[in-house]
């Protein structure tokens, strides 16, 4: 696109600079204020109709704001003053060109105050696609060769050998190596490792699998190495027995958040909140609420704790979103299980109830099939049904503040927040406790779902993905919002 | 389409509600794949003026009727209940 503007603009850059259009641009197109909108909500009307549209436009020259319904158009003819401004998109008309116009300097100097609008809103930042720098432009031009994905492609799929009961962790390997976001960071090469390829670190193997992955070779995999680093690290996984699935899961995200924020030795440090930065942590990290009320005083104790995986119980045949009800329902604490209430400063009942307060961009959900009591070791093996698609709103902390806000007529919360999540990944368990055997379903593309059992990868319908079993869920959210950088 | 300049009107602005509802407007519209059809709409009219002389105006105003026919009901309606229950709710406080 034509980013270099007319004549007419450049010439009244040049004699009026940018100021004219920042001025506008900050204070009624994107206000990048409080008080910008105080001006915005009260003197944005159209000077000749007084309304307060259609489209309503800004003359570059003078202060003067008209509606397109003919009244710029007339402003601009009399006074000749041939630029004005769009205040719906900040774009710039000139009378004379007879079009919108569009000047680099004018689009990142509105880029900009769109920026400072979101944060001053604690909305999210609109998506700008990437564009390659210099750099990246020139090595582009320099290495020609492509890779054309086409609709049948079979990239992303590998089998994994089966090392003796190691099919515990192939299953969840395909679980990571289909994680989308996951994927984009180890293709995009974003790990900078610290312990300089001493061949110790597992987010640098980890890498390496994924390189191998999206290779388009075809011929299983053997993780020996892996299965080493994962051993060294969680020493309660060594061993090669079957494991189970789900432990497996939150030992290597562990030591993959481990090795990613401090290198390979283990001298961790972690923010307040339970969160760093690490890559782990941002797909994986939510925070779980959990609220106290005391039955004598209402004095209510809050916690919020980050989770990486919600573990639900499984009480007969039942859906997903209803294990989750029952998690996020509130309990009455008995009076056999009193609590130390702060406030009474004496032992009194309570409620609890969790909800969520944060969603990770993966939501991992593990249906406790698995009973180990003194008596007895069971596996629960009743069908629980879940959806491809799953709205996480009900079971949301800003949900409950709502619906309690309702009930009092206050403004509802959470109507401009979007907690959908999309399936990509489950892994099953066959069999009983004692002869049992793992299988994955992941999501290779849209509407592409591969059976992964250990080296044997067979395409599989959604139907069948959703009448499985069902042990471990992982859902994606299904549409990524952009936070402000803090500064 | 005219709004009333209300005091509703400059109390969404102020608050920064109607970004925010004009933000999940363009959410739900492309989601349900209508600026990718009106885009394709303004490649046909462009194509249907022979004369190769077209301007902004008369793409607008050939466009638009077409384009406001297209959006969805369920889009439409997802709004309008939002908007209505937001400003209820405001007019109590």
């Amino acid at each position: 696109m034509n980013d270099t503007g007319c004549i007419h603009l450049t010439n009244f850059k040049a004699a009026k600079g940018t100021n004219p259009y920042k001025i506008i641009h900050a204070f009624f197109v994107a206000c990048t204020s409080y008080e910008a909108r105080r001006y915005k909500a009260t003197s944005c009307l159209c000077f000749s109709c007084g309304q307060p549209g259609p489209r309503m436009h800004s003359c570059l020259h003078c202060i003067y704001f008209a509606c397109y319904g003919g009244h710029i158009q007339e402003h601009s003819k009399v006074k000749k003053h041939f630029l004005y401004v769009d205040l719906s998109y900040g774009n710039v008309y000139c009378a004379q060109c007879q079009d919108y116009i569009y000047d680099r300097e004018l689009t990142e100097i509105a880029m900009s105050h769109r920026l400072k609008e979101a944060k001053s809103l604690g909305m999210c930042v609109p998506f700008t696609p990437w564009i390659p720098n210099n750099n990246e432009a020139m090595a582009l031009r320099r290495l020609r060769k492509r890779r054309l994905i086409s609709p049948h492609t079979t990239i992303g799929l590998r089998g994994l050998q089966n090392l003796g009961s190691t099919c515990f962790m192939n299953c969840i390997v395909q679980t990571l190596i289909h994680t989308p976001l996951l994927r984009d960071y180890f293709l995009g090469e974003k790990h900078k490792c610290k312990a300089q390829s001493s061949g110790k670190c597992l987010v640098c193997e980890v890498s390496k699998l994924f390189q191998e992955f999206y290779s388009g070779a075809k011929t299983p995999l053997t993780l020996h190495r892996l299965l080493h680093l994962i051993w060294t690290h969680a020493r309660h996984l060594a061993g090669y027995e079957q494991q189970d699935a789900h432990e497996f899961l939150i030992a290597t995200l562990d030591v993959l958040h481990r090795h990613c924020m401090n290198g390979v030795e283990d001298n961790g440090e972690k923010k307040e909140n339970g969160r760093c930065n690490c890559i782990i942590d941002q797909i994986f990290t939510g925070g779980l609420r959990s609220d106290v009320v005391c039955t004598s005083c209402h004095g209510v104790s809050t916690t919020i704790d980050p989770f990486w995986d919600i573990s639900l119980d499984v009480a007969g045949p039942g859906s997903l979103e209803a294990c989750l009800e029952r998690f996020t329902r509130a309990e009455h604490l008995g009076s056999a299980a009193k609590i130390k209430c702060s406030n009474c400063r004496a032992y009194r009942e309570s409620t609890k109830q969790l909800t969520l307060e944060t969603l990770p961009i993966v939501a991992s959900f593990h249906l406790k099939r698995f009973e180990h009591s003194s008596q007895i070791d069971r596996k629960i093996s009743a069908f629980v049904s879940f959806p491809a698609e799953l709205d996480m709103t009900p079971f949301m902390s800003s949900h409950r503040r709502a619906v309690e806000a309702a009930d009092n007529n206050n403004a509802p919360e959470g109507i401009f927040e979007d907690n959908r999540y999309s399936l990509f990944a489950v892994v099953n368990h066959v069999g009983s406790l004692d002869a049992g055997h793992y299988t994955a379903y992941v999501r290779q593309m849209k509407g592409s779902w591969y059976k992964c059992d250990d080296h044997m990868i067979t395409r599989a319908s959604l139907r069948e993905v959703l009448d499985s079993e069902g042990y471990l869920l992982f859902y994606h959210k299904t549409v990524l919002e952009y936070e402000c950088d803090v500064s | 389409m005219t709004v009333n300049n209300t005091i509703a009107h400059q109390r969404l602005i102020l608050s920064g509600d109607r970004e925010r509802f004009k933000e999940l407007l363009r959410k739900r519209l492309i989601e349900c794949g209508w600026r990718d059809q009106v885009r394709m709409l303004c490649r046909d009219v462009v194509r249907e003026n022979e004369s190769n002389n077209i301007s902004f105006d008369m793409l607008v105003t050939r466009v638009t009727p077409r384009a406001r026919a297209a959006v969805p009901d369920t889009v439409k309606k997802e709004l309008l209940q939002k908007i209505k229950t937001h400003l209820l709710t405001q007019k109590d406080q």
